[in-house]
């Protein structure tokens, strides 16, 4: 037993029928975590209580919080930060990064194609009704050319290790994926605390991010601009991300606008400014489709800009991410994924894809309404983990209404098997010690006009309940730095 | 045979208080197709705002208007000159015969080109126990069967101003059995798209033979996409 174990993991118990990320099968520990444990194993418990504390200080004083809607008692939160980090290899970290490229380069055609001629349609690949019934679906956005031809300019892809040890893709999110701040706080957070252990690891840097996203930006620029300005727009600073929308105009040195800042005159975009309007060319929307202008979807937004879709069907602004971008990644389209990237990139998938059973679809329907304890159902277009429900965790009663929902709207749900989420060793306040935790990643991909780039480390997220499979922030999820070696 | 019509539209806006911002976008402008040619057109309001032209989302010309000093008051006035050809009403000669048309209504490819002629939206969904309140003829073209509807509905519905609002459903319309252009116009576009023909609401104005129906409302009708016509 070395000397970690005796002290900070003196207590940590290992279930053998999950996927712990830092143990091999034997039971021994991953050549890559040794030089990290022996490190930890130089701090007592009560050091690493103390430098945990320090950490979460450091994410109050830069502000980093967020909220959850629909509690009752709405207050700024810490998003829970764990220390102990999570260390990808190169070898494993190409897979996900080439599957994560393949999967944003797929969408994008994909959504190319649906809103032009309609291929994919035609060719029976994906039925007609997936689209046109999806709430996301825009039709106003028929015929439009995005500047550069890219629609998802920034992708998130949730990521699952089985415990087969294979990544999975759980969903892609391509309407306003957020979390990317927290990747590079959580960075920041760790050298202040244990600056040392950086010595020991040839990690990639994650602080690129924000030049490549500006880069990639301006790439898109509307055709005649020579320097595009490019801003951040937000819903404002109740909006639960509003500190990452400050912390990514910041870093990326353009201005954070809120939709009465834009105005919209003959079709282009304007900033109030002091001294006088500026014609704004590219806009980083943090604000939902049905937001953007008044004048064409919700009347009642107060969010959006009077006008400005005009302006970007005439081409005079670029939206990132486009409009119209939530049909692709509707979770019934998922199950599509690998004959999508089959039909248009003519690959294999490179990341695997869970079952995934169609509540519309008759056969399927039945055999989920037969299976629920086995299965999570989970409603096709919510984001933030909200209406899943975890079969093997509910009561009769809740089963039995799961399925009144499932058979009252069919289309608005799939099912997937329960997939077992790899562990990875978290501190936990109430015990003061080390416990197994569900983990996922999130990457975080960015297309632009010939680039490509996924921001080496991306957001691991951990279900801090115990047992929990759930890792979203907004049901009491938290984060881990996560580290990609430069080498093996 | 051309004719040619003057259309003018006016609207008076009073405020109880001053209003220090506001959009407005007009979807007023005629469309310019082969029946019709948009001769002339004058846009005006009585604080001298600038017309801003542009397009709405689905591509259509619109007029823009955004004050920028506050009012109490505001009218706004448009007059359009339109040529107007007087077509010949369509029969069922100019169609293509009843298999083909069924056919080509009933292959996948032409749901996909007519798809959004053909969903079912918030105003032109049939309550469940309506779907087959009129079902088309297999043995008898589109055309015929558009004919049929036209008439049926008419018995169906009684034309009763003010029973019903912009928002009105069928569910509603069809329980009372009485609307008015806009209601019957619902009505037809949701037992079309029902039986797979593609159509669209049109809002316009009407030719009475001695001028025409309709004031800053307009009138409602629909038109269908019968296979094998032009339009």
């Amino acid at each position: 037993m070395s000397n970690i174990e005796s002290q900070i993991f003196s207590s940590y118990q290992r279930n053998p029928d999950l996927y712990d990320e830092i143990y091999d099968s034997n039971g021994n520990i991953k050549d890559i975590y040794q030089k990290l444990f022996d490190i930890y194993g130089e701090h007592s418990i009560q050091d690493y209580i103390n430098l945990n504390s320090k950490a979460k200080a450091s994410f109050f004083n830069q502000g980093i919080t967020f909220q959850v809607y629909g509690e009752d008692n709405v207050q700024e939160k810490i998003f829970p930060f764990d220390l102990f980090p999570r260390i990808i290899d190169q070898e494993e970290w190409d897979i996900i990064e080439r599957g994560s490229i393949q999967r944003a380069k797929a969408l994008n055609l994909f959504l190319w194609d649906i809103y032009h001629d309609k291929k994919i349609l035609k060719d029976k690949v994906v039925p007609l009704e997936l689209i046109t019934s999806s709430a996301n679906y825009l039709d106003q956005m028929n015929g439009v050319n995005p500047p550069g031809g890219i629609y998802n300019h920034i992708s998130g892809t949730d990521i699952i290790k089985h415990k087969d040890g294979q990544y999975y893709v759980l969903e892609d999110n391509i309407r306003c994926p957020s979390g990317v701040s927290y990747v590079i706080c959580n960075r920041t957070a760790l050298k202040r605390a244990l600056f040392g252990v950086f010595n020991h690891y040839q990690t990639h840097t994650v602080t690129d991010y924000a030049e490549n996203l500006l880069e990639q930006l301006e790439s898109v620029k509307p055709k005649g601009v020579d320097i595009p300005n490019c801003v951040v727009i937000t819903p404002g600073m109740y909006n639960s991300a509003f500190y990452e929308h400050s912390y990514l105009a910041k870093t990326m040195g353009v201005e954070l606008v809120e939709g009465r800042d834009l105005f919209v005159e003959n079709d282009f975009v304007y900033m109030k400014t002091i001294k006088g309007p500026v014609k704004v060319d590219v806009i980083y929307r943090r604000i939902d489709d049905a937001f953007l202008d008044p004048l064409e979807f919700r009347p009642d937004s107060a969010l959006g800009v009077p006008g400005l879709f005009a302006a970007y069907k005439k081409g005079n602004v670029t939206l990132a991410n486009a409009p119209g971008t939530g049909v692709a990644d509707d979770k019934a389209v998922y199950t599509y994924m690998p004959d999508i990237i089959k039909y248009y990139l003519n690959e294999d998938p490179i990341l695997n894809n869970v079952h995934t059973y169609h509540c519309s679809r008759p056969d399927e329907l039945k055999y989920v309404l037969e299976n629920i304890p086995e299965l999570v159902v989970k409603p096709v277009d919510e984001a933030g983990g909200y209406g899943i429900s975890i079969g093997n965790r509910l009561t009769k009663e809740e089963i039995e209404e799961v399925k009144k929902q499932v058979k009252e709207n069919p289309r608005k749900y799939v099912a997937q098997p329960i997939m077992s989420l790899s562990v990875h060793p978290t501190y936990i306040d109430d015990t003061e010690s080390f416990e197994q935790r569900h983990v996922d990643l999130r990457t975080f991909t960015i297309l632009g006009r010939d680039k490509e780039f996924v921001l080496k480390g991306g957001l691991t997220r951990v279900a801090l309940k115990k047992g929990n499979l759930i890792v979203n922030s907004s049901q009491g999820g938290g984060s881990k730095d996560t580290w990609v070696l430069k080498n093996k | 045979m051309w004719k040619e019509y003057t259309v003018t539209y006016k609207s008076d806006n009073v405020y109880d208080n001053w209003v220090h911002d506001a959009y407005w976008q007009f979807l007023i402008i005629p469309v310019e197709n082969e029946t019709q040619k948009l001769l002339e057109f004058d846009f005006a309001n009585s604080i001298h705002c600038i017309n801003q032209y542009s397009i709405n989302g689905f591509g259509f010309d619109t007029i823009k208007v955004h004050p920028k000093k506050k009012f109490k008051q505001i009218s706004f006035e448009a007059t359009f000159k339109v040529l107007k050809s007087n077509e010949s009403t369509p029969n069922e000669n100019n169609f293509a015969k009843i298999e083909t048309s069924l056919n080509e209504i009933n292959s996948l490819n032409f749901k996909i080109d007519f798809e959004r002629y053909l969903r079912e939206t918030s105003l032109t969904a049939l309550p469940k126990q309506n779907k087959g309140i009129f079902k088309f003829e297999s043995n008898t073209g589109i055309f015929e069967n558009l004919l049929g509807l036209n008439h049926w509905s008419h018995s169906h519905l009684k034309y009763i101003a003010g029973v019903t609002n912009i928002a009105s459903t069928l569910e509603t319309i069809l329980n009372q059995r009485s609307g008015v252009c806009q209601d019957f116009a619902h009505l037809f576009c949701a037992v079309c798209r029902h039986n797979q023909v593609p159509c669209r609401y049109v809002a316009g104005y009407l030719n009475h033979e001695s001028g025409y129906l309709g004031n800053s409302q307009m009138h409602a009708w629909v038109e269908a996409f019968v296979p094998g016509s032009d339009g």
